[in-house]
């Protein structure tokens, strides 16, 4: 039952990702390259996810991979969304096999203004951060004058990533 | 191709069901865990679909091989599958109104109460403002914003209903894009930004009000679009403000020449066109410096129209309205500078015709302002944000020669300290305190020591 829930839930999000307006500066498989020697295997992850506990909105699903180079893990691979100022921004983050941040991604951004998020100098402010740091916008993270719900957003939303790879994914054997 | 992926999935659920019962458990275990395998196979070719769309098949690489080609390793646990996001894993869902459309919108009341004039204490619902988008295609969308100032508008009530932004835009590329419409004018730090958790103090800062109007919008077509590096471009060309709107027994034009003419697109005169600029740099996380202009012709050729002023005698008036800022956001700290000066050309005429009267109009006018800010304390979602700003501006600094005895004095420059704090209940609900006190005080512009409360938010 599980199972065939997953597949039409992952249908229909094909078809909702058509109807909105989106500039997309990434795919999943561009970020996925470039955060991960050619050669890395992508293995979907699934995981329980006590949202409460991780201050996540519920229904929160992000993609989970866990990245392999032979038998052994080396980071893992994050495609999640989070609303900017009124609309959906897609991004994608990485870590590696110890769970420091190696790359944060822009893959979609909808909304009129804010999409500074993108730009490199600010994204690379996430590198080398984990699960231990604050991850907050104002105190480890700069703002971006004039886009500050998208960074507001993007920076909690690692926040959580960052929880849910150090509470759940590290926690698991 | 979605259609054959639907079908799939469909296949995989009837394959699921269509399972004999067996008397063997291992036999089950065994097929269980090859349809497993096959499942996450189809689920990697679902979101490599998903996730790029336009890519053939033929071009996904090794980095993303499907896990069904090592079957040994796929690693579905007993848990809750995890699924892609749709549009419906949003903090805040409720915005959502209908495929493609979103709402939004923001407001601000505030209370006023001048120290030396306690009669003339006031609380106002200054605005509310609705705002939308409707998405028509991945690349065509429209921006609106409708906004009510005092509460009520109507022909006895002294509030105001308006479209305060309207327009379609359109992205040609992942970095630029187009705009057409009725949109705000990209200058200085407030005037795109006016939300009210986005400004310290109750009241927006005085400089961009009265030399850069607020919020200053135009009507016409602009491009729009950003680098890698950090630069962040805007160019416009739109309608002008109407120097025949100049009415010189009015104290408008002294609170904010620029605001007493603009024409916000209620049936604007459209002979002349303007052009704007700005051109900022965000290079480095927390910093934000910039230059902005607005040029253009004013006149709009008044002393011809068919309803025409036919004494009216600046036809050929120009203004330029330039301006630079700098933001520095760094940990607690939030500092911020702006600059800006306007110029009006060929005034001179049109003001000899306005002699006897209270409001000429300036040659130039000018302000600038300089603000640190500093989180002091900060708890859950709240925080504490004590702050101080300095301003000093002129809205009358020089006027156009005139014949011995009949020229205007400049105006004297007003200086303002503001010293409050916002305490934002959480990043989206602000409560203001300040304290305002002027150099000199000017009952008609509302200038006088005062204290200020305000309530705003955000959503």
């Amino acid at each position: 039952m599980q199972v065939r829930w997953l597949l039409s839930a992952g249908v229909g999000a094909t078809v909702v990702a058509q109807a909105a307006y989106a500039v997309q500066y990434m795919t999943v498989e561009q970020a996925q390259q470039a955060a991960f020697a050619q050669g890395s295997r992508f293995v979907p992850v699934a995981a329980t996810i006590d949202t409460s506990a991780l201050g996540a909105p519920s229904g929160w699903m992000p993609l989970v991979w866990r990245v392999q180079r032979d038998a052994e893990t080396i980071g893992w691979f994050f495609e999640d969304a989070v609303i900017g100022k009124s609309e959906l921004i897609t991004y994608a983050l990485a870590l590696d096999a110890s769970g420091k941040v190696t790359s944060l991604e822009v893959l979609e951004y909808r909304e009129s203004h804010g999409g500074e998020v993108r730009l490199a100098g600010w994204r690379n402010q996430f590198t080398g951060k984990t699960a231990a740091d604050a991850v907050a916008l104002d105190r480890d993270i700069r703002n971006i004058s004039g886009a500050t719900l998208s960074c507001r957003h993007l920076t909690e939303g690692v926040h959580r990533l960052l929880q849910l790879y150090t509470h759940v994914l590290a926690a698991k054997p | 191709m979605r259609t054959f992926l639907a079908g799939l999935a469909l296949a995989g659920g009837f394959a699921m069901q269509s399972i004999p019962a067996h008397a063997n458990d291992a036999a089950l275990k065994s097929e269980v865990e090859a349809l497993r395998t096959e499942v996450a196979a189809l689920k990697a070719e679902v979101e490599q679909m998903r996730a790029a769309p336009t890519q053939k098949a033929g071009t996904v690489s090794a980095a993303a091989t499907p896990p069904a080609l090592q079957p040994g390793s796929v690693a579905v646990a007993n848990a809750v599958p995890v699924t892609p996001n749709s549009g419906t894993t949003s903090p805040n869902p409720g915005n959502a109104v209908g495929e493609g459309t979103t709402l939004w919108g923001y407001g601000q009341l505030d209370y006023n109460r001048p120290t030396a004039r306690s009669a003339d204490a006031q609380f106002d619902l200054s605005r509310a403002v609705i705002g939308f988008t409707h998405a028509f295609d991945e690349s065509t969308r429209i921006y609106g914003e409708l906004e009510w100032e005092h509460a009520i508008a109507s022909a006895e009530d002294a509030g105001e209903s308006e479209v305060e932004q309207l327009y379609i835009e359109h992205a040609l590329a992942p970095s630029y894009g187009v705009r057409a419409g009725l949109m705000v004018v990209p200058i200085g730090l407030l005037n795109e930004h006016h939300e009210p958790t986005q400004f310290y103090g109750v009241e927006r800062n005085f400089v961009e009000q009265a030399i850069i109007p607020s919020t200053w919008r135009e009507g016409g077509i602009a491009g729009y679009g950003n680098t890698d590096s950090g630069w962040q471009w805007d160019i416009g060309l739109v309608t002008s403000p109407n120097l025949g709107k100049w009415d010189p027994t009015s104290d408008e034009g002294r609170a904010s020449p620029l605001g007493s003419i603009h024409q916000e697109l209620q049936l604007a005169k459209a002979h002349d066109v303007s052009l704007w600029g700005r051109l900022n740099w965000l290079g480095v996380p927390g910093l934000n410096v910039g230059a902005a202009f607005f040029a253009g012709k004013i006149g709009q050729d008044t002393s011809r129209q068919f309803d025409g002023d036919t004494n009216f005698r600046a036809d050929k008036a120009r203004l330029l309205l330039g301006e630079a800022h700098a933001r520095w956001q760094s940990g607690p700290w939030d500092f911020a500078a702006l600059y800006t000066r306007g110029t009006i050309s060929d005034t001179q005429d049109l003001n000899l015709s306005f002699i006897g009267q209270p409001t000429p109009v300036p040659k130039s006018f000018w302000g600038g302002y300089a603000q640190g800010a500093w989180r002091a304390l900060e708890w859950n979602r709240s925080s504490l944000v004590p702050f101080l700003r300095y301003e000093e501006f002129n809205t009358g600094a020089a006027y156009a020669a005139q014949p011995q005895g009949l020229g205007t004095p400049a105006l004297p420059t007003q200086r303002v300290w503001t010293a409050g704090v916002n305490y934002y209940l959480n990043p989206n609900v602000v409560f203001k305190i300040d304290y305002q006190n002027f150099r000199y005080d000017d009952v008609l512009l509302n200038y006088g020591n005062r204290f200020d409360l305000g309530i705003g938010y955000q959503f």
